[in-house]
């Protein structure tokens, strides 16, 4: 036999495993600053960096791609070396890999605290930034699968499935959703507009959880599980369901993040029906994972590895079961816009990815330092805190969805709604608000007693930076002569492109078939003559609202539900939002709708409310603004904006922006400054809050003007 | 040509059949296939991950 020896890279297995420690504690303070301000305004330090709307970005993006994708490589790059009996393809590719994705994190981080975002949920980076991850993501793919057609196993483990299956579909994924129109460096419009918008950005948004979240870490768990129980997966003929059955149908799910909004209600219905159909494979490979530990369950009290991966899958499959609840239309009426979404994804965000991630740094530290794990019994310190941060952050969580969503539908026995005031509904869940804090310093507490046992390991043990292994290579090893089923799946296997081509395929049909009508058939978006363009004063207050993040506490999306056109007016229709570029319709009310709120509160009003919203509204849990009344308006950018705009499909005449953009804004201002003055108050007309005030004031209210037009398009999108 | 198909069908009710009967087919085919796996062959490959021991 032709032996040929080779060296496993744990060099950059360790950057990865440093990296996700360090990313992980970042992002979790982030997370609980967050969670502080949701009921402590001072907390916010009347800071524009430090303010709700801009760390809770932060937070979200440094779990998802700091932490979570950190842990990602991190395993990925361990296990697909053995698996493919080979070294990494290329060790500059694997270096550049890891310092790109470093970079992207630092530059998200300060630009996200800076203001610059696109708004849309978990794809906030700009234009930019957005370039550098699909080049790094590239890279990545390319070492992928460069390593998997130089491997000297023939054939591809399951895991290996998950892994190409994440690497193609992300990248579709972040393309097709980040296509823009760059109007300066650190700001871009989307080429689609409101409900196209609405639907490509939940169509990723949907799929970054499925192909970010969990496929990569299906196929972690599909290695590190039976590696730690040391028995092979209970059924691999399972596997190969999960596996087909979840890229095929995940893709199709992306439409219940917007039930009962003015989506056509074919795609919600489409949305609806496949998320139910997503439990199968989900608890498939659930199933899969924890009977793999039949007979070896004495196994998860010894090893605290086993014990991380038995809760991480578990919360696997409660997750996987309340998603589909939740895209039901009757739940999703009652928890759409509430915490109890919030809960969801932290029972897969601290459950799966969270306790998946230490299952493999517990493993993986003791093994690449060649020692033993520095303290057992820390370990167990750290499961059990982070058992109960897990609880003290969901139980107060789905307590405070449900409230909220009860709450805000109750009527009393004279037909109005029972808490007219949102405020009240507000003040009720800071008790919730608490303990939901308490969790999450629990379970960072857990973090830091994990970093301390690492460490000590590392420091009690030396570090092997390459393994020795010996294998076949391909060529010389003989081709079966097998015929049947297995070989043609074997065939398949071992042919890693035509795997791939297929797996894309897969991808691509759901896709497809949610998103192309809605482009091609007309009738999804019914026009609505009163619908006009943003003025240019409205156009740069829309892009203030959209940099403080104000699309994080408030939505603008009026449901057709009677306890909510009672509350915030006439229900929201899709025609509106054919110049919205982005679409802000949000996905949580921490605050009230503001779809309507055009002209139901004074200019004055909303002036004294963004510098300290408890003058108007004692009581409220809003950040202050007081920095947008001393900052000078930004016009210089506007013939950019508006010119961006116009390529995205805005109708603004040619020339405009040079023209008489810039007298209508001041003629705008001019009307804000003088309807101010009425109220006793002495503003500029050049500051930020003129023009925030302005779009506000436009919220919602185009329909009106033409009331008979917009009850002809009422009937027609319900129709 | 694609446009006119999708404009033409009009009750986007086929539109979700034909869509639920894709995936239908796709799924069973996934199980058939699984199913029609030999065992050695599934015994195999389930040892990947075991091969090198706990490295």
């Amino acid at each position: 036999m032709n032996l040929e020896t080779f060296r496993y890279d744990n060099r950059i297995v360790r950057a990865f495993a440093i990296a996700t420690i360090v990313w992980g504690i970042v992002g979790m303070l982030a997370g609980l600053l967050a969670a502080m301000q949701l009921f402590l305004p001072a907390a916010n330090f009347d800071l524009a960096y430090t303010t709700f709307g801009r760390v809770r970005p932060l937070h979200t993006n440094a779990v998802i791609f700091a932490f979570v994708g950190n842990a990602m490589f991190m395993g990925i790059y361990y296990s697909l070396q053995r698996l493919c009996k080979a070294r990494m393809y290329s060790d500059k590719l694997s270096w550049a890999n890891f310092w790109g994705w470093q970079g992207i994190i630092v530059a998200a981080a300060v630009t996200l605290l800076s203001g610059f975002t696109t708004s849309k949920e978990y794809a906030e980076l700009e234009w930019p930034i957005d370039i550098a991850i699909a080049v790094v993501w590239v890279i990545f793919t390319v070492n992928l699968m460069g390593t998997i057609l130089k491997r000297r196993e023939k054939h591809m483990y399951v895991a290996i499935w998950f892994y190409i299956a994440t690497a193609i579909t992300v990248a579709v994924l972040h393309i097709g959703n980040s296509i823009a129109v760059p109007a300066g460096l650190f700001k871009s419009y989307p080429v689609y507009a409101g409900v196209q918008d609405a639907l490509v950005q939940w169509w990723y948004g949907h799929n970054a959880v499925a192909f970010f979240l969990t496929t990569p870490f299906l196929g972690l768990m599909y290695y590190f599980l039976p590696k730690a129980a040391g028995r092979p997966v209970f059924s691999y003929r399972l596997s190969i369901i999960h596996f087909w059955g979840l890229i095929f149908l995940y893709i199709w799910a992306g439409p219940h993040h917007l039930l009962y909004t003015a989506l056509p209600d074919w795609a919600q219905s489409l949305g609806m029906v496949f998320s139910v159909m997503l439990v199968a494979p989900s608890w498939g490979g659930m199933l899969n994972g924890l009977l793999t530990l039949r007979g070896a369950w004495h196994k998860v009290r010894e090893e605290p590895m086993l014990k991380f991966m038995v809760v991480a899958v578990t919360a696997y499959g409660m997750a996987t079961l309340e998603g589909p609840l939740l895209s039901i239309k009757s739940v999703n009426a009652l928890s759409h816009y509430t915490d109890w979404t919030i809960a969801h994804v932290h029972t897969g965000a601290l459950g799966w990815n969270g306790f998946l991630a230490f299952s493999m740094l517990y493993w993986l530290f003791p093994i690449m330092w060649n020692t033993k794990l520095y303290s057992v019994k820390l370990a167990n310190w750290h499961f059990w805190i982070a058992i109960l941060g897990m609880m003290f952050y969901a139980v107060p969580m789905y307590w405070s969805g449900v409230t909220q969503g009860l709450m805000w539908k109750e009527f009393n026995a004279e037909g109005f709604l029972q808490y007219p005031n949102f405020l009240e509904t507000v003040l009720q869940l800071v008790p919730m608000y608490g303990l939901r804090a308490l969790g999450g310093s629990l379970y960072i507490v857990g973090v830091f007693l994990m970093a301390y046992n690492l460490w000590k390991t590392a420091k009690a043990g030396q570090f092997v930076p390459e393994v020795e292994a010996q294998a076949v290579p391909l060529k010389a090893q003989a081709e079966h002569v097998e015929k049947g089923p297995s070989y043609k799946h074997r065939w398949l296997e071992s042919r890693a492109v035509l795997f791939t081509v297929l797996s894309l395929i897969a991808i691509l049909i759901g896709g497809a078939v949610e998103i192309i009508p809605l482009y091609l058939i007309k009738s999804n978006v019914p026009t609505i003559a009163s619908v006009k363009p943003y003025t240019p004063l409205e156009v740069l207050g829309r892009d203030i609202y959209i940099r403080e993040g104000c699309v994080g506490c408030h939505s603008q999306m009026v449901r057709p539900f009677r306890s909510e056109t009672e509350r915030y007016g006439e229900y929201s229709k899709a025609g509106e939002y054919v110049y919205d570029h982005p679409f802000l319709w949000g996905s949580k009310r921490s605050g009230p709708d503001l779809h309507r709120v055009g002209g139901k509160y004074s200019d004055a009003w909303h002036y004294n409310h963004m510098e300290d919203p408890r003058t108007m509204s004692p009581g409220s849990l809003m950040p202050r603004y007081p920095w947008l009344i001393t900052q000078k308006l930004d016009v210089t950018s506007l013939p950019a904006r508006l010119s961006a705009l116009r390529k995205v499909g805005v109708p603004y005449e040619p020339g405009y922006e040079n023209g008489t953009a810039q007298q209508e804004l001041d003629t705008q201002a001019a009307q804000i400054v003088a309807n101010l003055k009425q109220g006793s108050i002495e503003a500029e007309a050049d500051r930020e809050i003129i023009a925030l005030i302005a779009y506000l004031q436009r919220l919602g209210t185009d329909i009106k003007a033409e009331p008979t037009q917009a009850a002809q398009a009422a009937t027609s999108t319900t129709n | 040509m694609l446009k006119n198909v999708l404009t033409d069908i009009g009750g986007i009710g086929l539109y979700g059949v034909i869509s639920v009967c894709l995936f239908f087919l796709v799924f069973s085919g996934a199980v058939l296939w699984a199913f029609l796996l030999r065992k050695p062959y599934l015994q195999a490959q389930s040892q990947l991950p075991l091969e090198d021991g706990s490295r």
